[in-house]
């Protein structure tokens, strides 16, 4: 196993480097745009020469960048990522909330485009070049191409203005919670830019998949398992799925790359109190530390998306853990 | 004493853009209880193809045309899907010719096999490992319960040929069909699959259909022989006759073709059948070996020859050997 | 050559991105013409007044501030177009520039390159390119260069072309390994070519064909990358792009849908034309490559 355990140490080194390099990236980028001091006081009008006295020395302003940016990881491997200059509250704790909200609409995407794909590309590898086939695939790359604010406007306009059947804004009611149940709301207003997301992931995985199954479905180990009796079902979703499956996995990764990327417009569209909503508002106001905490939360869950999907990789394919 | 499996008139074709390609075009053979039957021919001669319809995996899109396959007194194309699934690995099952892509890669020997055979026998985990050890043992594996946990890369080429015996053998089925079992294997390991499968002849008695270009597996297993060509059978006989005294010409130059230890080589070439496989789209009229049999004659552009059974047990299509005319 | 025309012609995709691409260069080429308004022409307030719904005069209906919907979108297309090929040119030259360095030297180079191309994918880039443009137009308050016209706009472009060249560089290096060991290179040093030679006349004329699938597919992701960021508020007010049409009337959403699906509408047509457009030529490429 030490041939597993050595690649997962050179991909903990990689999504250290990169957490560090982004962080770096956006902290030199702020600091190159001019003088944070000035930034602060612009951001705090009212600020007195004590607190700009005390900002100063708490975020070295008045020593070099480097020096700087050095405090800035050190304080940041004690998990202290420095207060919000806008909502005046702890950024760790803000990340945990709208991290939180964020995490709860791209997760569940993720599994339900899985589950889509993994029932219908295979049959539809089944039924190559059928009037299903061609339904799915003309459907999938229709709802890869759609530009997200185009499926969002779309769910909006026809779901919540028109049928008027789940909320076109916000993560929870305003006044009273749907039936009484905070839960039940919660779950009502995650409705559309769940199903958004879904859409756009499911087409995704599902043309990957149906290309793999066609090619799954072609090899002798189906063929010997046809010849020795199993039913077409456990071949298709058994055998052959199980070997279509690493395409898609690797492209989970870059799935969820993708999504957190483009979270700032989805949230904008559904007006979502997530993290890309709070990056957004954290420019537009140069809160530089939850500027630079979202820049990092964003990283480290690109980089454990990444990890995971590694380990799942090894799991899967016993071939791959000999290397 | 009727034959396990009978197929008769058997034809195979398949639509393509160039034409109608008749892969098996009117095959006969018997394949008879505790027999092993070799089906013999080059690559394009059918042969893969007719036990394919055997087992009724005709890959699309090909289709079975014509005649009758009976095998335990059932017609086997009519048959519904779900007798088929009783039917495929229980009471007839093959060996696929190359074993490294007739084994899940993602699966243990042990998860793979045991599969199978609880769906067909209903067995407990405990009770299919058992049998699954047992057959492992059978064909030679050495030490076959910690194989159970290996994946197929894990072992060589003739390790996961005797796996695939073994999963053929799983559930004791009356009939093998065995697809060039040794030809996807290094020489040395040949001669031990072969060794084997004698060895199995021996002690299972179980009927196998054996279906090779390689006169030399054949030699070695077979208790009786067909030979194909271009989707039509030639001559079927006792192994012993078609080696000692082959009637029809293919046959023969079949077996000149072969090199071997005990003849004296001749100055220059070794011998090679002159000409080419017919185009399976658009066969030659009257007898398809007729534009490289040496003993050609008019008759035979004009006149297909029927398989008759021109001495006790062997049977020929040839006007020269004394074939009916069709 | 002749073949890959030939197959261009018989993929569906392919046909249907070249015919909506070429809709789209031909109303960003004749808007004038197209528009029946000024894009900056206010004058329906006084008329239907804003928010209206498509008649007769204006087929798309007002938006929110009295525009005409439907000149703006026209009037949008030469801004997409000059964003999709302006990033493009700038991450292509790049791109080809440490693609091919990296490939024709190879060893550390190669690596060192590489390691930064894989680093800049991973980023998440279009966060660090909000951040920049956010900081960048604070930046050039009181200075010269507030002036320049459309400054947000091309600061975008340049930046979008700065972040968008890996997979360009991958793409070339590639290319490049490929083509190094190549027979025909081989026979061209033998006759005495120089390195400069070879590059310019043998490999570069190979790399074209790969290399337009991915500026294609490039040029329909700039053009959606500068969408989101103008319809997150941070484009350029100036310059008529559909994205800032988005964000001028998203809140409007509900009274006046026309006015966010039109842009939205435009922008889907105009990427999904240049997707299929390149999936078109790599199916022209590589004909085996079957759905």
């Amino acid at each position: 196993m030490s041939g597993a355990l050595r690649y997962l140490l050179r991909r903990l080194i990689f999504a250290f480097a990169l957490v560090v390099g982004v962080s770096a990236i956006v902290f030199f980028l702020i600091n190159a745009v001019g003088n944070p001091i000035a930034m602060l006081v612009a951001g705090q009008p009212s600020a007195t020469e004590d607190q700009i006295a005390q900002l100063t020395a708490y975020y070295h302003l008045d020593e070099p960048v480097g020096a700087r940016y050095f405090a800035w990881l050190v304080r940041l491997l004690h998990f202290d990522l420095g207060t919000s200059i806008f909502y005046n509250q702890p950024v760790w704790e803000m990340l945990r909330v709208w991290g939180g909200e964020t995490l709860k609409i791209q997760v569940p995407s993720i599994l339900l485009a899985l589950l889509l794909a993994v029932v219908v590309a295979p049959v539809a590898a089944r039924r190559q070049n059928s009037a299903l086939d061609a339904g799915v695939i003309g459907g999938a790359l229709l709802g890869q191409a759609m530009p997200v604010f185009l499926t969002g406007i779309l769910l909006i306009l026809v779901f919540a203005y028109w049928l008027g059947w789940a909320p076109s804004y916000g993560a929870y009611s305003l006044r009273a919670p749907l039936l009484g149940s905070p839960v039940l709301d919660g779950l009502w207003h995650m409705a559309l830019p769940v199903a958004m997301l879904t859409a756009f992931n499911a087409a995704s995985f599902t043309l990957l998949l149906r290309a793999s199954m066609v090619q799954a479905l072609r090899q002798d180990y189906v063929v010997a398992g046809r010849a020795s009796g199993l039913p077409e079902w456990r071949l298709v979703w058994g055998h052959a799925l199980r070997n279509a499956f690493s395409p898609v996995l690797t492209y989970l990764g870059i799935a969820f790359g993708l999504m957190l990327a483009s979270a700032p417009v989805t949230e904008t569209v559904f007006t979502w109190p997530g993290l890309g909503a709070l990056y957004i508002n954290a420019i537009q106001q140069l809160d530089y530390p939850v500027i630079m905490g979202v820049s990092v939360a964003v990283a480290v869950m690109l980089v454990l998306a990444t990890l995971l999907t590694d380990i799942a990789y090894v799991v899967l394919d016993p071939r791959v853990r000999l290397r | 004493m009727s034959a396990l499996l009978e197929v008769e008139g058997l034809r195979v074709s398949f639509e393509t853009a160039r034409g109608v390609v008749r892969a098996v075009d009117g095959v006969d053979f018997q394949v008879a209880e505790h027999e092993v039957l070799g089906l013999v021919g080059e690559s394009g001669s059918g042969k893969t193809m007719a036990s394919m319809a055997v087992l009724g995996l005709v890959p699309r899109p090909g289709r079975i045309t014509g005649g009758t396959i009976r095998f335990e007194g059932r017609d086997l194309p009519t048959l519904p899907a779900k007798a088929w699934r009783a039917l495929r690995g229980r009471r007839m099952a093959m060996v696929f010719q190359n074993p490294a892509h007739s084994l899940n890669p993602l699966l243990t020997v042990g998860t793979q096999l045991g599969e199978i055979v609880r769906y067909h026998e209903r067995l407990s985990r405990g009770a299919a490992r058992e049998r699954v050890v047992d057959m492992l043992r059978l064909v030679g594996l050495p030490d076959p319960a910690p194989r159970m946990l290996q994946y197929p890369h894990e072992m060589s080429g003739g390790m996961k040929q005797r796996v695939c015996i073994a999963r053929a053998l799983l559930c004791q089925p009356a009939l093998v069909l065995a697809d060039e079992p040794t030809t996807a294997l290094d020489v040395t390991i040949q001669a031990q699959i072969l060794d084997l499968m004698a060895e199995l002849k021996q002690r299972l008695r179980t009927s196998t259909l054996l279906v090779t270009h390689d006169m030399g597996v054949v030699a070695r297993l077979a208790d009786r022989i067909t030979v194909l060509y271009a989707g039509r059978v030639c001559e079927t006989a006792d192994s012993r006759m078609i080696f000692r005294a082959p009637l029809h010409p293919y046959t023969t130059a079949l077996l000149e073709s072969v090199p071997r230890v005990d003849r004296v080589a001749t100055p220059g070439a070794l011998p090679v059948i002159a000409g080419r496989l017919p185009d399976p789209a658009h066969p030659p009229r009257g007898c398809r070996f007729h534009p490289r049999c040496p003993e050609a004659m008019a008759d035979c552009v004009a006149h297909t020859p029927a398989l008759t059974e021109v001495a006790p047990a062997h049977w020929v299509a040839c006007l020269r050997r004394g074939s009916a005319a069709c | 050559m002749k073949a890959f025309w030939r197959h261009l012609r018989r993929s569906r995709a392919g046909l249907l991105g070249v015919v909506l691409v070429s809709v789209v260069v031909l109303v960003a080429v004749c808007c004038p013409v197209i528009a029946p308004y000024d894009p900056n022409d206010q004058s329906a307030m006084m008329d239907v007044g804003a928010n209206h719904a498509p008649t007769g005069a204006h087929p798309l209906g007002t938006d929110r501030l009295g525009y005409d919907v439907f000149s703006r979108i026209v009037y949008g297309a030469p801004t997409a177009l000059a964003v999709g090929l302006g990033v493009m040119a700038i991450a292509t030259s790049v791109g080809l520039l440490v693609g091919g360095v990296a490939g024709y030297a190879g060893g550390w180079t190669d690596e060192l390159l590489m390691r930064l191309t894989e680093f800049f994918m991973v980023l998440p880039v279009f966060l660090v390119v909000l951040a920049v443009v956010r900081l960048f137009s604070i930046l050039v308050v009181g200075s010269w260069l507030e002036s320049v016209p459309h400054l947000n706009l091309l600061m975008v472009i340049l930046l979008l072309g700065a972040f968008g060249w890996p997979p360009i560089a991958r793409l070339v290096r590639g290319e490049f390994l490929r083509l190094r060991q190549a027979e025909f290179v081989e026979a061209a040093r033998c006759i005495g070519a120089t390195g400069a030679d070879i590059v310019l006349r043998h490999i570069l004329p190979n790399i074209v064909p790969s290399l337009a699938v991915a500026v294609a597919l490039g040029i329909g992701g700039a053009v959606l990358a500068e969408a989101m960021i103008s319809f997150l508020g941070f484009g350029d007010p100036g310059s008529p792009s559909w994205g800032q049409l988005l964000f001028f009337n998203y809140e409007v959403l509900k009274i006046a849908p026309w006015s966010s699906l039109a842009p939205a509408g435009a922008i889907f047509v105009t990427v999904l034309g240049f997707n299929l457009l390149a999936d078109g030529l790599a199916d022209a490429l590589d004909p085996r490559r079957g759905k």
